[in-house]
């Protein structure tokens, strides 16, 4: 530590080397953990999603195949089932806007015990429970359109031939990591609507199979416990194994993994450049280290003179450089962090919307600056055999 | 003019600092390229895909092919309207198409949604340049399917031989390899109209009917009739417009490159100012010499503005030839219009070189500006006497 100030008086020696070295690592640091967070978050919040004990059950073709909604019934009526919900995408605009927030239908009844980290007001539960068309709305949902309780909330159709015109009798709140942006209706409100086209219109009209009425689309249900889990899968998916529709259960955890697993080469690629960001550091901050070093070989002879050893010098070096580095590296992630805190308002990511900052901070910033001082390490090395054959002189 | 060729030698001299810098910023702006060349390979296959005369026609109010199904009935009587293109034998260039999105695995095991779309004979010459390289076209009624030659090298059981098993009664055999003039279309599976229609148990409705119309004239005149007629009343979208619609998915991915081509760019910058300083205050004396011989101080400047600009060239240079061999570079994510895979060819062209001569110049002006304006400075006879 009594080496501290001379490191320190080191650093300041040339101030605007050392600001521009710190405000490049800053950026390209704050960069990066942006990226690597990106990916980070969705791990995050899938494994977070395990403590509810909840699976998902699709059509086995995929999101385009049905699922009739006796299904639901079917099981509801399983050992080892809490409740169950159907959740249909509906999918439809708003005010004109394609995809303005995830919309599904589901059973009113039951679909907040299934989400039991969402919390209603009882009264508001109640009203959406016994109105035919009405909705609840997540809280950031709510603040971003600027909706009120009361309020309607009319919705044209894209993926469905029919709009729903909603009431909002609720607003739900939960956790700032679940999706507070989504809108619940009633089910049955839409599988009328569809019943309407189909039969009013009078002519011998069969849709896909998912804009067919009738349609659960999936079924969300919550297990008695953890270990029921993957008993209830395999049990759901053998009863329908030999149906019309047969199903592919998973866990929620699962569910989310797939949609992560829809993103293919592009995680890769988001890598790959924070790699090279990294490395294009580790030069730059080098470059620095190395030309202040080079100024300086006649004071490091002068330390070696009076009895500094080799590798304390080393020592004294690496320590600057760590130094000037982690102070890039803090101000980088700090800045992460804030710019993450802001833009969590204004996620519109179905289910996910925080950064996690704790992963990619320290490891991004711990290994740059190790590999720095490695570099600035290797440059002083040279250094120091010019000036170790320069001091015999 | 102080001849360039002293910038020149400068930099062969401080050669390791100038490598390390070439580096730096070499690397920043390979990484700037590679998210623009997707970009731009995102934007040039929607953009091919879309012919002036082509129409897509979807149900009212879809804005996806994929959910825009309307009745078989009406897309038979679709394909007799008067104005509809023939080919060179007679044939109306008109197709009814049906799209399923099933879950297929890639190679490496995890999964994704794949298009299915089951295609009549018309459809090929609806498609930019469709070729088969590989194998053989589909033969209808036989359960075949052709794929893209990009889902061939990244879906499990996509080649020519193969079988593709969306389930017990969605089996297809994979009997030939496509290119469509890198189109959307090489993003899809293509199976025969009947066969989807029989294994997804849609037999009355179509997602959609792609046409193309004799000329202009016969374009409004159907493009009107497909909307108002009564018998109709659908959405006729002419196909670049649909695309364009489509596009929104390389905002997102437009927006991302540029927040990090910016941010990159600062980064890489600062680098080249921490070196143009070093040089300048290595070079004091060169600099008091020079304005004692009568150079003036504007010459000055822009000789070290143009020794940054070099640096920052080269690396530039650097970044740009590194990203020449990722030219046939593929890579495949997730299209959140229709929720099932898209594949995306790396695309080096004027958009990559834009973006790779602006970041250049930004650097080297910027990152040169304050150390050439600290040269200039100086004052000539302290100058000459620094060591």
């Amino acid at each position: 530590m009594k080496y501290l100030t001379y490191i320190l008086r080191n650093v300041r020696r040339n101030p605007v080397r050392s600001l521009l070295t710190i405000a490049s690592t800053s950026i390209c640091l704050f960069l990066m953990m942006i990226l690597v967070s990106f990916f980070a978050i969705s791990d995050e919040v899938n494994a977070s999603t395990r403590i509810y004990n909840r699976i998902a059950t699709l059509n086995a073709n995929g999101f385009a195949g049905m699922i009739p909604i006796a299904y639901v019934k079917g099981v509801a009526q399983l050992d080892g089932v809490l409740a169950t919900t159907p959740f249909s995408w509906y999918g439809g605009k708003y005010q004109d806007e394609i995809l303005p927030f995830a919309q599904f239908g589901v059973d009113p009844e039951t679909v907040f015990t299934i989400m039991s980290e969402l919390s209603i007001p009882p009264s508001q539960l109640k009203e959406f429970q016994q109105t035919k068309d009405g909705c609840v709305i997540g809280r950031k949902l709510a603040a971003d359109k600027k909706l009120k309780v009361g309020g309607s909330l009319p919705l044209k159709g894209d993926a469905y031939p029919v709009g729903l015109d909603l009431k909002i009798c609720g607003i739900y709140d939960g956790p700032s990591d679940r999706d507070l942006r989504m809108c619940l209706f009633n089910w049955e409100y839409l599988d009328e609507r569809v019943k309407q086209v189909a039969f009013g219109a009078g002519s011998a009209f069969t849709p896909a199979n998912a804009r067919r009425s009738g349609n659960a689309a999936m079924i969300f249900t919550k297990c008695k416990s953890a270990d029921a889990m993957p008993v209830m899968c395999k049990k759901i998916d053998d009863l329908y194994r030999n149906s019309d529709f047969p199903t592919r259960t998973q866990t929620e955890e699962a569910f989310g993994k797939m949609f992560e697993e829809m993103l293919g080469d592009l995680k890769g690629m988001i890598r790959a450049i924070g790699m090279a960001v990294v490395f294009s550091l580790l030069c730059v901050a080098g470059n620095a280290m190395a030309m202040s070093m080079r100024e300086r070989t006649s004071e490091v002879a002068l330390l070696k003179a009076i009895g500094f050893s080799k590798g304390l010098v080393l020592l004294l070096v690496m320590i600057e450089s760590v130094l000037v580095a982690g102070l890039g590296g803090a101000l980088g992630s700090l800045g992460a962090r804030g710019c993450s805190r802001s833009s969590t308002s204004r996620s519109t990511q179905p289910g996910s919307s925080r950064f996690s900052m704790s992963h990619g901070t320290s490891r991004s910033r711990g290994c740059s600056s190790r590999s720095r001082s490695a570099l600035s390490a290797a440059s002083f090395r040279r250094c120091e055999r010019r000036t170790c054959r320069s001091s015999t002189d | 003019m102080i001849p360039l060729k002293y910038n020149v030698r400068n930099l062969r001299v401080r050669w390791k600092t100038t490598l390390m810098t070439v580096l730096g910023t070499g690397l920043v702006v390979w990484s700037s390229c590679i998210l623009f060349g997707l970009v731009d390979g995102l934007e040039h296959s929607l953009a091919v895909s879309g012919d002036p005369l082509d129409l897509i026609v979807m149900r009212k109010g879809s804005s996806n092919e994929t959910t825009g199904g309307f009745e078989t009935a009406k897309a038979d009587e679709l394909l007799t309207l008067p104005g509809i293109a023939r080919d060179y034998s007679g044939r109306p260039l008109a197709a009814k198409e049906l799209l399923n999105i099933p879950i297929a695995q890639r190679e490496n095991g995890t999964r994704t949604n794949i298009i299915v779309r089951g295609v009549q004979p018309a459809s090929r010459q609806l498609r930019p340049d469709f070729r088969i390289i590989e194998g053989n076209d589909l033969v209808e009624g036989r359960a075949e399917c052709i794929v893209s030659k990009s889902m061939s090298k990244r879906f499990k059981g996509a080649q020519v031989g193969g079988v593709l098993n969306f389930g017990d009664k969605e089996i297809y055999r994979v009997v030939g390899i496509f290119t469509a003039g890198g189109s959307a279309a090489e993003s899809e599976v293509w199976a025969d109209l009947k066969d989807v229609e029989r294994s997804t148990g849609r037999e009355g409705s179509v997602s959609c009917v792609q046409l193309r119309a004799a000329g202009p004239k016969d374009y409004d005149s159907l493009r009107n009739t497909i909307e108002d007629d009564t018998r109709f009343k659908l959405a006729a979208v002419p196909e670049s417009v649909y695309f364009l619609n489509q596009s929104r998915s390389s905002i997102f991915l437009k927006g991302a490159g540029t927040l990090i081509a910016v941010l990159l760019t600062f980064g890489a910058m600062f680098s080249a100012a921490n070196t143009m300083f070093a040089a300048v205050s290595a070079r004091t004396r060169e600099i008091g010499t020079m304005r004692a011989l009568g150079f003036s101080q504007l010459h000055i400047l822009i000789s070290f503005l143009g020794e940054s600009l070099i640096l920052c060239g080269l690396g530039g240079a650097a970044g740009l030839l590194a990203t020449i061999p990722l030219n046939a570079l593929t890579y495949e994510t997730s299209d959140f219009n229709s929720f099932a895979s898209m594949t995306v060819a790396f695309r080096f062209g004027p958009l990559v070189l834009a973006v790779a001569l602006m970041m250049t110049l930004a650097m080297g002006l910027f990152g040169g500006m304050l150390p050439a304006l600290r040269a200039v400075r100086l004052d000539v006879i302290s100058a000459l006497r620094e060591l």
